[in-house]
């Protein structure tokens, strides 16, 4: 049987679509996306561990790489050329909001607004918090949640920041994904709730039932570790400052409407703005009625950052991948 | 083009049918979904209620793609005097249905299908033979209702692109 080839077209797509994965940041160790074997992934669910972020929006790649000529003789005449620079930047919207967006848009650490104990001192990124409660019986998973007799504590839709207590732990902190450095624990005021207070293993509760807190979505850390407590939180802040800069594992698809695919894969991408949005008209009807109506995107932008390919040994800062359509020329 | 237009029409047919489908008409004898081609029905000034209507309007096309690339304009007419029993007093709620109907059927990922030719099924009963392209289409837009006496409608419009193939008329 012989099928005729048909000729290829640019790939045509709607919208783009983000996904991101830890990077081990005590040994900058990215999570790396095989388009070999997984690119033709369902949109909807992603390969382990990659988290959908959702559509995006004004997706930008801007390569910075310097092709500079290189010259001799008298008159000089170009010989040949070398790379001088390898640079990658990336812009983007986020369509929806939620911890991880905040998170990679705030550039730095993003923090929860813990719940905070009785008489607590004003705080801009919110005042000390109240006694966690632990986890008991060991049974809980990145779902559930076992608190025993303290479930009459929390109630349905409550958020939850799930972690371990703060003991004078340095360097990076926050299980799952790094969500921030510590220089010292003078500099977290020794704080038991500070990784909880950073943490992005966050959650919120959608049924209690016999001590155990169901959660919506599974924590980011999977099952929940010994030691790890709960606390309650009414939102999230992040600060223009800081210390600490995000570094993600990125991959985005642009999925074409002929069965075509393209993947830009950036194995290690570092914020490089402080928290911003973009804010735009709503779309409405032609009556114009909209107009003072206006819509907030998180914008994030991030410079990659090197990976050395197994294949070749080759120090490169982002991957794409091209999966052709069904019977497409090539 | 008339590959693209019946492929659209039958996969909106099919998604239509599944999202709601107690939504039907009875066409020269026969009970089908709720949804019909202007030109594909017998020249008429009746205005079937309570189902979709497809007119296709506009066609322009763009040859500087490897395949020419077509994007044909499709109307969507839809209308309804609501019920007897409610004396037409939830004819806004039953508009509100059919749009909602209407959205999600397009919406529905993936936006796009396989090209399908159905000249055989008309002439001689034979299957519809697949393609080697895919049609796509945009999100809709809706214009204002229109009420007339007891009747209220809606046109929606979508673009519906789909790639001329080799030997394709």
């Amino acid at each position: 049987m012989s099928i005729a080839l048909t000729n290829a077209t640019a790939p045509i797509a709607g919208r783009v679509r983000a996904y991101f994965a830890p990077v081990d940041r005590a040994t900058s160790a990215p999570s790396i996306f095989d388009p070999a074997q997984s690119g033709t992934f369902p949109i909807d669910t992603p390969p382990a561990p990659w988290l959908d972020l959702g559509w995006i929006a004004n997706f930008a790649r801007k390569a910075e790489t310097k092709v500079n000529p290189l010259r001799s003789g008298a008159p000089a005449i170009v010989q040949t050329q070398v790379r001088t620079e390898v640079e990658a930047t990336v812009s983007l919207e986020f369509e929806s909001w939620g911890k991880i967006q905040l998170a990679l848009s705030s550039g730095s650490d993003q923090m929860n607004l813990l719940a905070t104990a009785t008489g607590a001192v004003a705080n801009g990124s919110g005042g000390v918090a109240g006694t966690a409660v632990p986890l008991v019986n060991s049974d809980s998973t990145s779902t559930t949640l076992d608190v025993g007799s303290a479930s009459a504590n929390f109630a349905v839709g409550e958020l939850v920041a799930v972690d371990i207590d703060y003991a004078g732990q340095t360097g990076y902190v926050g299980s799952g994904v790094s969500a921030a450095y510590v220089a010292s624990a003078a500099a977290v005021n020794s704080d038991i709730n500070y990784i909880r207070r950073v943490t992005l293993n966050v959650g919120r509760i959608v049924s209690i039932a016999s001590g155990i807190l169901t959660l919506g979505s599974p924590l980011l850390a999977g099952t929940p570790a010994a030691g790890m407590k709960v606390s309650p939180l009414t939102g999230f802040c992040d600060r223009e400052g800081g210390r600490f800069f995000q570094e993600w594992s990125a991959l985005f698809v642009f999925d074409g409407e002929q069965g075509d695919r393209v993947l830009y894969h950036y194995p290690r991408l570092q914020a490089m703005q402080g928290s911003a949005e973009i804010v735009s008209a709503l779309t409405g009807t032609a009556t114009g009625l909209a107009a003072p109506l206006e819509r907030m995107r998180l914008a994030a932008a991030f410079r990659a950052l090197p990976v050395t390919d197994a294949n070749d040994s080759a120090q490169v800062v982002c991957f794409r991948s091209y999966l052709p359509g069904p019977m497409r020329a090539v | 083009m008339q590959s693209a237009r019946d492929t659209f029409y039958v996969v909106l047919r099919t998604r239509l049918a599944a999202i709601n489908p107690a939504r039907t008409i009875v066409l020269r004898g026969q009970v089908r979904p709720g949804i019909l081609v202007e030109e594909n029905e017998l020249p008429t000034a009746f205005q079937p209620v309570d189902a979709f209507s497809l007119r296709w309007t506009a066609t322009r096309v763009d040859a500087a793609s490897p395949l020419p690339l077509v994007a044909m304009e499709c109307q969507i007419s839809y209308a309804t005097d609501g019920t007897a029993a409610n004396a037409g007093m939830d004819r806004g709620r039953l508009l509100a249905a059919m749009d909602g109907e209407l959205l999600a059927a397009l919406n529905q990922t993936p936006q796009s299908a396989l090209k399908m030719n159905y000249s055989g099924v008309a002439a001689t009963g034979a299957a519809a033979v697949p393609m080697s392209t895919n049609i796509f289409w945009s999100q809709p837009t809706f214009a204002a209702a229109t009420s007339d006496d007891e009747r209220i409608a809606r046109v929606a419009t979508v673009q519906v692109f789909s790639y001329q193939e080799a030997g394709e008329l």
